[in-house]
């Protein structure tokens, strides 16, 4: 017993009072000084820093669930907020998903050591199984994680994988209902994931790594060389060295999180919009890629059974170890795992990526290939191109949705999947890939077709039979169709067997403008030319388009010149003597039989055209090509409903939501 | 005479003290997993949406995407006229009723994709493919145990506007469930 009646210092005092009332003395003998046979080594730091990556994990855990809200219209926007207005969110999330990569990695190494020095031997076995339990725990709590934001990624992801415990014998159905709660996904499949994320994965965690420790402390550290040094105790010695390894796991992490900026949020789940990017997170890839070599019938092999097989072999490796052919056969086993697991990781991004590095005359030279043995090259570069696509597309809808969600109109009530959903500069596409592109093209003409983005490439129609919609009613638009060079281009009017034109020819547009340049030079072409120009920004201003708002009310007078010459004024100056009033509406001049250019790309105009081009303000008995897509008042017997189509006429006149530039 | 220190072997309290015991602690539980069993509970209908006009599926043989939208409900909340997933149309020449194909891949659920003029549906999880009439391109080599699900279509005739008559196509939106060769409905 020490003498304690010479000790006068607070500290000392307080210590006596806590050791004489808890034993406080012996449990930090027992936690600091336990002996490290052969001393402190650096091959001893992946428990510790295991528990250290957990520590961090339940720290960062709760300050994110502080601001986490599981529901199906809150979760993504919460995620949201905590990722970009939060002070350090991006941070916060960033080191709680990068630290969970983190100790994936520790945990294979941490395993991988124990079975090859062997140290699951003889007492234990117990202790291994432990482990084992421990790491199904860490596997549990990063795939219910993936799901918490509910962004497209995660939901579909998941989605597969809750897909796949269907395919478990018998009860498959009921176990794919208890964990989604419910037969689809939504509200309860998040408080489920959550729940088992921050409350039973958890607390099950801690109560196994208690034990663990437990059983470590009471059968000592398996040393791999008891005469390596002198032995030394855990205090300092080993503490010292796994706080440095801690640091070094953190400095990794922090590094990745401020070089990806944090964690990915990609758009909100939704269930009616394919992600077909979505892959599992990397540390579940190959189990991803393994399920591709098992067709059919065969798939509960690849899903389920082999994976459970593989998983009691490792529960039993102790006793599989007891002899020396044994732990050669767990060792080999082992190698096998990890070798194949990383094998098939490459093979999966390697598909993936497949046609990253593909040039563009390679890709073309590929994909028109005749040759029968160039079909599986082919097959796999289509799927690794749609891959890379479906990913850029990603990113460009997750940009456009966190620049919705960061308006000052905030997210709605019902969260912010409406707001993907409402937004023309991201369902406009959609609509126009479903309604108008076999017809027509939408190419923005100022850029070479290889420097658009996928997702803009996949608009263009190289063979068209109707004009080019990209920048419709804009002044550069107009101004082309009233260019002898463009309009007779696939790109506006250059289609023969036009009703508007005679004998099978191109339509009379093309004419007239063809003809009213024929032959000029010089003065007497400019003159025409900019003629041309007031005519285009006259009518362009009837369109009332966003973009052009501020050209419009600078360039009054231009337009008030240019409405005089649309009125008549141009056929004092080109030869064919004629003006637009010539044949169209505009104004007092009344003609009917082409379109009426009074509000000409409006969105009413427009919006009226889609609905009805056979009416006659626009083609009448002429239209002979394009579809009414919704002339009925009443909406059930249109083939658009009226959201869509005002979806489309917005995106068509690019007039949607955009960010306020700030200094 | 027992001796006092020594604890009573006494058997009828021991049982009584685990019954008691095993009682207090395990009712909350079996409470607890009763509601987590809720969706065991639940039925479910699959509902009958209207997804075209047949003037949209021209008798061409290519398949045309299209959503599929009604009501839903998710726990608490109720939703009007949702997207809840999507269907491929594919009226053949001379066919007066089109195929309909729920878009959620037999595999694992995916939703699976068709480029208008391809010869194939291609899902882009696991890369199965389909023929335009649903059956998988390479059989039973495919990872898809089964083929497109196919969907109950009904024709539905409207009178429009003065004597244009139109038909409406609905489908019944059926669930089924991933992974196995036959089809069973998940409701």
């Amino acid at each position: 017993m020490p003498d304690t009646s010479s000790r006068n210092g607070l500290i000392p005092r307080l210590t006596d009072w806590l050791d004489d009332r808890a034993g406080v003395r012996d449990l930090v003998n027992d936690a600091l000084y336990e002996s490290v046979p052969g001393g402190a080594r650096w091959r001893y730091v992946w428990g510790s820093t295991l528990v250290m990556a957990f520590m961090t994990q339940v720290v960062t855990g709760i300050f994110l669930w502080m601001a986490y809200s599981p529901s199906t219209q809150t979760a993504w926007e919460s995620v949201y907020y905590i990722q970009h207005e939060m002070t350090g969110g991006w941070l916060l999330r960033g080191i709680h998903h990068f630290m969970a990569q983190a100790m994936i990695i520790l945990l294979a190494i941490h395993f991988l050591q124990v079975v090859w020095d062997g140290a699951y031997r003889a007492p234990r076995e117990l202790n291994f199984v432990l482990g084992l339990i421990l790491m199904l725990i860490v596997l549990g709590l990063a795939l219910t994680g993936y799901l918490l934001p509910w962004d497209q990624k995660g939901y579909w992801a998941t989605n597969v994988g809750t897909e796949l415990s269907s395919l478990a014998p018998g009860v498959g159905s009921e176990v794919k209902q208890l964990a989604v709660g419910g037969s689809s996904y939504g509200h309860h499949t998040l408080t489920r994931f959550f729940a088992l994320h921050a409350g039973v994965l958890p607390g099950a965690m801690v109560a196994f790594l208690a034990l663990h420790i437990a059983l470590f402390r009471r059968h000592g550290l398996h040393a791999k060389d008891k005469n390596y040094a002198p032995d030394s105790t855990f205090w300092p010695d080993q503490v010292l060295k796994d706080s440095v390894a801690a640091l070094g796991v953190l400095a990794a992490v922090l590094g990745l999180t401020v070089y990806y900026g944090g964690a990915e949020l990609t758009a909100p789940a939704d269930p009616a919009s394919p992600y077909n990017a979505a892959r599992p997170e990397w540390y579940f890839l190959f189990l991803f890629q393994f399920l591709k070599w098992f067709p059919g019938q065969l798939e509960i092999w690849g899903a389920i059974v082999i994976p459970t097989v593989v998983l009691i072999v490792l529960f039993l490796m102790p006793w599989i170890g007891k002899s020396k052919a044994g732990h050669f056969f767990n060792v080999g086993l082992l190698v096998v795992i990890i070798g194949g697991a990383v094998a098939l990781t490459v093979q999966a991004i390697n598909d993936d990526y497949y046609a990253s590095g593909f040039t563009e005359e390679e890709a073309t030279a590929l994909l028109d290939s005749a040759d029968d043995a160039d079909n599986l090259a082919k097959t796999r570069y289509e799927a690794s191109r749609n891959f890379l696509d479906a990913k850029d597309q990603a990113h460009n809808e997750a940009h456009r949705v966190i620049e919705l969600a960061s308006s000052p109109s905030k997210t709605p009530p019902t969260g912010a999947l409406p707001l993907v959903q409402n937004d023309p500069y991201l369902q406009g596409p959609k609509l126009y890939k479903q309604n108008c592109a076999s017809c027509h093209n939408y190419q923005d003409l100022r850029k070479e077709l290889t420097e658009l983005p996928s997702y803009e490439r996949a608009l263009v129609n190289e063979e068209p039979t109707a004009p080019n919609l990209y920048g419709v009613g804009s002044r550069d638009w107009i101004a082309k169709m009233l260019d002898p060079k463009f309009v007779n281009s696939k790109h506006y009017f250059g289609y023969k067997d036009s009703p508007f034109g005679t004998d099978g020819d191109y339509p009379e547009m093309v004419d007239y403008i063809t003809a009213c340049f024929a032959d000029l030079e010089g003065e007497e072409r400019k003159a025409v030319e900019e003629a041309f120009d007031k005519v285009a920004i006259a009518l362009s201003a009837e369109a009332k388009l966003p973009s052009q708002v501020e050209a419009d009310k600078q360039d009054a007078k231009l337009i008030q010149q240019g409405r005089a010459l649309i009125e008549g004024k141009l056929a004092d100056i080109v030869s064919e003597g004629m003006s637009c009033t010539d044949c169209h509406t505009f104004g007092e001049q009344q003609d009917i039989g082409s379109p009426v250019l009074d509000g000409y790309m409006s969105k009413k105009w427009l919006s009226d055209l889609i609905r009805n081009p056979a009416d006659e303000r626009f083609y009448g008995d002429m239209n002979d090509r394009m579809p009414k897509f919704a002339p009925h008042d009443n909406a059930m017997l249109n083939q658009l409903d009226d959201k869509s189509l005002e979806l489309i006429v917005d995106w068509l006149r690019q007039d949607w939501y955009r960010p306020e530039k700030t200094e | 005479m027992t001796d006092p220190t020594k604890p009573k072997n006494n058997r009828r309290s021991a049982i009584a003290a685990i019954v008691a015991g095993a009682l207090a602690v395990l009712t909350p539980l079996g409470v607890g997993i009763a509601s987590f069993l809720t969706p065991l509970f639940k039925t479910k209908k699959s509902p009958k949406v209207r997804v075209a006009l047949l003037s949209q599926v021209p008798d061409d043989g290519m398949p045309r995407s299209f959503p599929v939208v009604a009501d839903r409900q998710d726990a608490w909340t109720g939703y009007e006229a949702q997207r809840i997933g999507a269907v491929y149309l594919v009226r053949n020449p001379g066919e007066a009723e089109p195929i309909a194909f729920t878009a959620k891949c037999p595999h694992a659920g995916c939703l699976v994709g068709y480029t208008p003029g391809d010869t194939v549906f291609k899902c882009p999880c696991h890369t199965s493919s389909f023929n335009l009439d649903g059956t998988r391109v390479r059989g039973d080599e495919e990872v898809s145990p089964r083929g497109m699900d196919t969907l109950p279509v009904e024709l539905k005739k409207l009178s429009g506007d003065g004597d244009i008559e139109i038909t409406e196509i609905h489908v019944e939106y059926i669930d089924y469930q991933t992974g196995h060769a036959e089809k069973h409905s998940t409701a």
